[in-house]
């Protein structure tokens, strides 16, 4: 258990000086524009724990994030740089919605895993491409995943101004999915997805998986070194091109569950960046799985109380992104002193 | 031209890399126009005494006096300019360049003061070449050079701005037999024109062949220093060592041992690289229940090719491989220790360890289910740290709990973990390949101990080494390799030195 | 649609692209993914149309927003080298910093989130129309384009000249093939990366400056819309040679100009404009699969003995 602390604090402690120089630029910025930057840090931290509403968008926010979040888990563990989870995500929405949408007359018993499934394949997908090119022909996957982000935004575009949009909506956005196939709301908090609930289960899931299984000891093995996986006969590329496939799989369930659970239909502008904002909680989370849950909620919580924060105050909400920004732009860099080559 | 002209003198230097002292305290003093050869084992601080003549290092104490005059020298740069040139054991050339490019690399002769002056550096390049006699085209891209010749766009990148010391680190250890030849004959009209050279290497049998002193580094301390006429290998060894070499060894040389049936057998497995050079030329040999087959040769005449062709790490494009009587050619990695094998890699941080994870999971890396760590499928942590700690007390992993990253260890106890993974299975046949290198002696006693307790077990071992003492000391039969080809197997008893070393120069007949 | 219309079409479509393209480019020699050129753009947009509108001076908006860019290049150095971060992270760092960033400022100073729309703006210097018109098709594609556009194709082959004319440029590229050799050659590696970067913000400024500046005269929170990125396409596609590269850019340039065209023919816009990504991934993909076949090893005939 000692272990376990100790290893946990040693997650956290560098991210952790990353957070607090944000968050102390980001004090100094409010303090600027208000006058009173202490409500306003109130609001941006804990206003999503005034109400029960409140707090039910909140694990709302933090249901994608973790699951974008996992899934970047499983392809670093693997070595493979995936900054592919905002298409993911994309591909999960979009094949969920379409499912949703065209087969709306079955009955729901087999349309919601239908539509769940169709998600997790459409994102599993899309982490296969760069996979099974990196593993072959040793294709860079920041690249390809990168270009794929853009690829599937614009497909989606596509089918939502032209394929299954609702016409009597403003916007891309879809016709909404059958009601009979939407989440259920968490018990005890209306208005949040039992959606969060999988997140959490899958985040203990994922700790399991890479830390307690032979499956999870080879990915690992692959990811850190290669050669060394080979050598002692790991199948290292099934094992990269399988965690690609759960880290895609992971962010397109992430899609799936945004449109069943929280949208009820596909918004081409649904996601503000929860790609790279899962990807930043992931290695916030020095890409541990219960870490990066923890991370989900910090920034879920950052994420609704900028909203709050604007409304109290004269503080913009998209002072969080600039936050965001910033806490991405430092947090890999080594910013402890008197450590340099 | 060999008068007592002192041109670099080194008093008590030291160097410590945090509470680690990897040099206690070297003095040298190297005569003008002598070729000095700098001997140790692998690990005495030879690398590190270069790095701080070359100012990528700086010294903790003691004083570099060049020409006379206490010096010092903060970058590569100022040891270029104080007449310091150095040829490192891995190339510091950019393959995408020409030659011309490459020796002017961070110094181009400008034009108008901003455009490279191309003409003007292909002249002065090939006016290099000519004067030293190289053979290289100017206008040559390096990745097109074979590595003899990129060894020899070095050395001039190195003379090309004067050096009058030049140092040369391990220089043989990439180059095949002819190649060391034509660097010898090199090294010799460079001495002939008056230059120095500092020779850095571990292969007694070179620093016979090229130089005027020797200097033996042990332990981060200059030993001796002696006249090369003056001495025989096995003194220079002993100064290497600290004591006589061959403690352990193959008792009663092999001759009243009876072995089993064949373990492994190889039928004219060959090996291509995308040119068509044969890396692997035809090899075929048998390794039997209870031997030991060393594999001698000078790195990389085929014998890393071999290890991971028999490994099922890289892929055979002609012959068969067979493992306890099972036809492996086309099988896995995994399939091949499944049927018996256990493989020692020659690098343990290349393909040996994953440095970032645990030792416990690096020893339980290919023993999960067998170990028994599995419970209902998973990872039971119990079990997996019982097992690792029952690991490290046997094969006496120093400084190590089960949960410590393997990178923290040093190089004999991480070696101590391979072999504890590859040993756990009790294989029928061991892989082993360069066994002891980096390791003090200590740590090589107790592998030699593995080894042959492998052995006496009945299993085969095929022990794959450039250091002939332990090839000697440990194997019943001696296969040399030479230029991708099994030259011969030698029984022990017909195998001496002599025999070894003109078979390992790519020499057929005496032997036979 | 005349041809000169088309190529002039093309020509605008193309010089944001070419711009980044380049930008990605020289960091790519220097052996660094640049993924920031997006946001370097972005900020650059932004700094013209703001400096622009306060002043009233286009060559002060200009001479901002290029500046601006570099600073932002600067900024991400010295993270990446100077404190170690890993280069992607902080290069999409940079990109949400920006955008969070220039949506900062449209909300507490402008107060309009939805972009920057001054009712007055000083024009930049543009090629008078009828001055080329003694050459055939391409003078009359010229007419019009602003003097960014003529920075844009001499940069081509100034970039070219850089990189293998010149000793700075071969110590860059040498920093980034092998940086081992470099240090021991006395190049100092992170200075020479720190340079790449820095020429990259200096591009991607004067693409931001294009973008904003030429005909628009307004800032919009994504008005780069990833032509950063169809840059980092482009340099990829052309495998990091200039005049590839600046080929790739023209071609998906091409594609843009035809993106508009095309919806007349019922082809959705969004496939068009997809070309460059799916371009880059094949591009990519072809380029290793060559290498992959060339390293093959040789047949052996079986029959020796």
């Amino acid at each position: 258990m000692r272990e376990a602390t100790l290893s946990l604090f040693r997650a956290l402690g560098a991210p952790l000086v990353a957070i607090a120089i944000t968050m102390a630029l980001g004090f100094l910025l409010v303090a600027s524009i208000t006058d009173d930057p202490v409500q306003a840090y109130r609001d941006l931290l804990f206003a999503n724990f005034d109400s029960l509403g409140n707090f039910a968008l909140f694990l709302n926010r933090a249901t994608p994030l973790t699951l974008i979040a996992l899934g970047v888990i499983f392809a670093f563990r693997a070595g493979i740089f995936n900054v592919g989870g905002e298409g993911q995500l994309y591909a999960g929405a979009i094949a969920a919605t379409v499912v949703g949408v065209f087969l709306a007359d079955l009955p729901a018993v087999l349309l919601l895993p239908l539509a769940v499934a169709t998600g997790i394949i459409a994102g599993a997908i899309l982490g296969w491409i760069p996979a099974v090119l990196k593993v072959r022909l040793a294709v860079d996957e920041v690249v390809t995943t990168l270009m794929l982000n853009t690829i599937v935004l614009l497909f989606t575009s596509y089918l939502a101004n032209q394929v299954i949009r609702d016409t009597a909506a403003y916007g891309a956005v879809s016709r909404v999915v059958p009601q009979a196939i939407w989440l259920p709301p968490m018990p005890g908090v209306p208005g949040a997805t039992s959606g969060f609930l999988v997140a959490v289960v899958l985040a203990v899931v994922a700790w399991v998986v890479l830390f307690r299984t032979e499956w999870g000891a080879q990915v690992r093995a692959a990811g850190t070194n290669l050669r060394f996986a080979y050598a002692v006969g790991v199948p290292a590329d099934r094992r990269i091109i399988g965690a690609m496939l759960v880290a895609g799989g992971l962010a397109g369930l992430a899609g799936a569950l945004y449109v069943l659970g929280i949208g009820h239909r596909f918004e081409q502008n649904f996601s503000p960046a929860y790609g790279l904002v899962g990807l930043t909680c992931a290695l916030l989370a020095r890409i541990h799985p219960i870490g990066a849950l923890a991370t989900a909620l910090f920034y879920a919580m950052m994420l609704n109380g900028a909203a709050y924060m604007q409304i109290s105050t004269d503080v913009p909400r998209s002072l969080v992104n600039l936050l965001t920004g910033l806490l991405v732009l430092l947090m890999t860099a080594r910013l402890t002193a008197g450590r340099r080559g | 031209m060999t008068g007592t002209d002192i041109i670099l003198s080194l008093k008590g230097i030291a160097k410590s890399f945090g509470d680690k002292a990897a040099l206690k305290r070297v003095d040298l003093d190297v005569r003008r126009g002598e070729v000095h050869v700098i001997c140790g084992e692998n690990g005495a601080g030879k690398s590190t005494l270069m790095n701080i003549l070359v100012g990528i290092h700086a010294p903790s104490a003691g004083e570099i006096v060049l020409d006379g005059r206490a010096v010092r020298i903060p970058d590569p740069i100022a040891a270029s300019a104080l007449g310091i040139g150095m040829v490192h054991q891995h190339f510091t050339l950019v393959p995408s360049m020409t030659v011309a490019e490459n020796l002017f690399l961070g110094r181009q002769p400008r034009r108008f003061g901003i455009f490279s002056d191309r003409r003007e550096m292909v002249s002065r390049a090939q006016e290099l070449i000519r004067r030293y006699n190289f053979g290289l085209d100017a206008n040559a891209r390096v990745a097109q050079l074979s590595v003899g010749q990129r060894q020899r766009v070095e050395i001039l990148k190195a003379l090309a701005f004067d050096a009058e010391l030049l140092i040369l680190d391990e220089p043989t250890a990439v180059l095949t037999p002819p190649e060391v030849d034509e660097l010898l004959e090199v090294i010799d009209g460079l001495r002939a024109r008056g230059r120095t050279i500092l020779f850095i290497t571990h292969k007694l049998r070179e620093v016979k062949s090229v130089s005027d002193r020797v200097t033996v580094i042990r332990h981060g301390e200059s030993i001796s220093t002696h006249r090369t006429a003056d001495v025989s290998e096995a003194d220079i060894a002993r100064d290497m060592v600290g004591r006589d070499v061959f403690l352990v060894g193959r008792k009663g040389g092999g001759a009243a041992r009876s072995f089993g049936a064949p373990v492994l057998r190889l039928d004219r497995v060959s090996m291509a690289n995308p040119h068509g050079r044969l890396l692997l030329d035809h090899v075929s040999l048998d390794v039997r229940a209870g031997e030991v087959l060393g594999i001698a040769g000078v790195d990389g005449n085929g014998q890393t090719e071999l290890s991971e062709a028999i490994a099922g790490l890289m892929d055979i494009q002609a012959g068969s491989i067979r493992l306890a009587g099972r036809d492996v050619t086309r099988a896995s990695a995994a399939e091949r220790q499944a049927s018996g094998l256990g493989f020692v890699p020659e690098d343990r941080l290349d393909r040996g360890l994953s440095v970032t994870m645990s030792v416990a999971e690096n020893i339980a890396a290919t023993n999960y289910s067998r170990a028994g760590i599995l419970r209902h499928g998973f990872v039971s942590r119990a079990r997996l740290d019982a097992f690792a700690a029952e690991k490290i007390r046997e094969f006496d992993v120093r400084g190590a709990q089960p949960s410590t990253p393997v990178g923290w260890l040093s190089g004999g106890n991480m070696q101590k973990v391979v072999i504890a993974r590859e040993l756990q299975r009790d294989p029928a046949l061991l892989v082993i390949c360069q066994p002891t290198r980096g390791l003090d002696i200590g740590a090589s006693e107790f592998v030699y101990e593995r080894i042959l307790a492998a052995a006496d077990r009945g299993r085969a071992v095929l022990l794959i080494s450039s250091e002939l003492s332990e090839i000697f000391a440990l194997s019943d039969r001696i296969g040399v390799m030479y230029s991708g080809r099994l030259m011969r197997v030698l029984e022990r008893a017909e195998a001496d030195e002599a025999t070894v070393g003109y078979l390992m120069n790519g020499g057929e007949e005496r032997a036979a | 649609m005349t041809v000169s219309s088309l190529l002039a079409s093309v020509l605008e479509q193309s010089t944001p692209i070419l711009l980044a393209a380049l930008a990605a480019m020289i960091t790519l020699r220097a052996n660094i993914l640049n993924v920031a050129v997006e946001g370097m753009m972005l900020v650059a947009a932004f700094t013209a149309i703001a400096v622009g509108s306060m002043t009233g001076s286009a060559a002060l908006a200009f001479f901002a927003a290029v500046a601006a860019a570099i600073l932002l290049s600067q900024l991400l150095a010295l993270l990446t080298l100077r404190f170690s971060a890993d280069f992607i992270v902080a290069g999409l760092g940079i990109n949400l910093l920006a955008a969070g960033g220039t949506l900062f400022m449209l909300e507490r100073f402008y107060n309009s989130p939805g972009g920057l729309r001054p009712t007055s703006f000083p024009d930049v210097w543009h090629v008078p129309e009828g001055s080329l018109s003694f050459i055939p098709i391409v003078g009359k594609a010229f007419e019009g384009q602003s003097f960014i556009v003529i920075l844009a194709l001499a940069a081509v082959p100034l970039s070219a000249v850089f990189l293998y004319l010149t000793p700075t440029g071969a110590n860059l590229r040498a920093a980034g093939e092998d940086e081992h050799a470099a240090r021991s050659a006395g190049i100092r590696v992170a200075w020479m990366k720190a340079l790449a970067v820095g020429i990259s913000g200096l591009l991607s400024g004067l693409a931001g400056a294009q973008l904003a500046m030429d005909k628009l005269h307004f800032f919009l929170p994504d008005m780069t819309s990833g032509r950063g990125f169809i840059g980092l396409a482009a340099t990829l596609f052309g495998g990091g040679q200039p005049w590839m590269t600046a080929a790739a850019s023209f071609l998906f340039g091409f594609f843009g100009a035809l993106g508009d065209r095309l919806q007349v023919f019922a082809i959705p816009s969004q496939f068009v404009l997809m070309l460059p990504y799916v371009a880059a991934i094949v591009g990519l993909t072809f380029a290793r699969w060559r290498v992959h076949r060339r390293n093959r090893p040789a047949r052996i005939a079986e029959s020796k003995p």
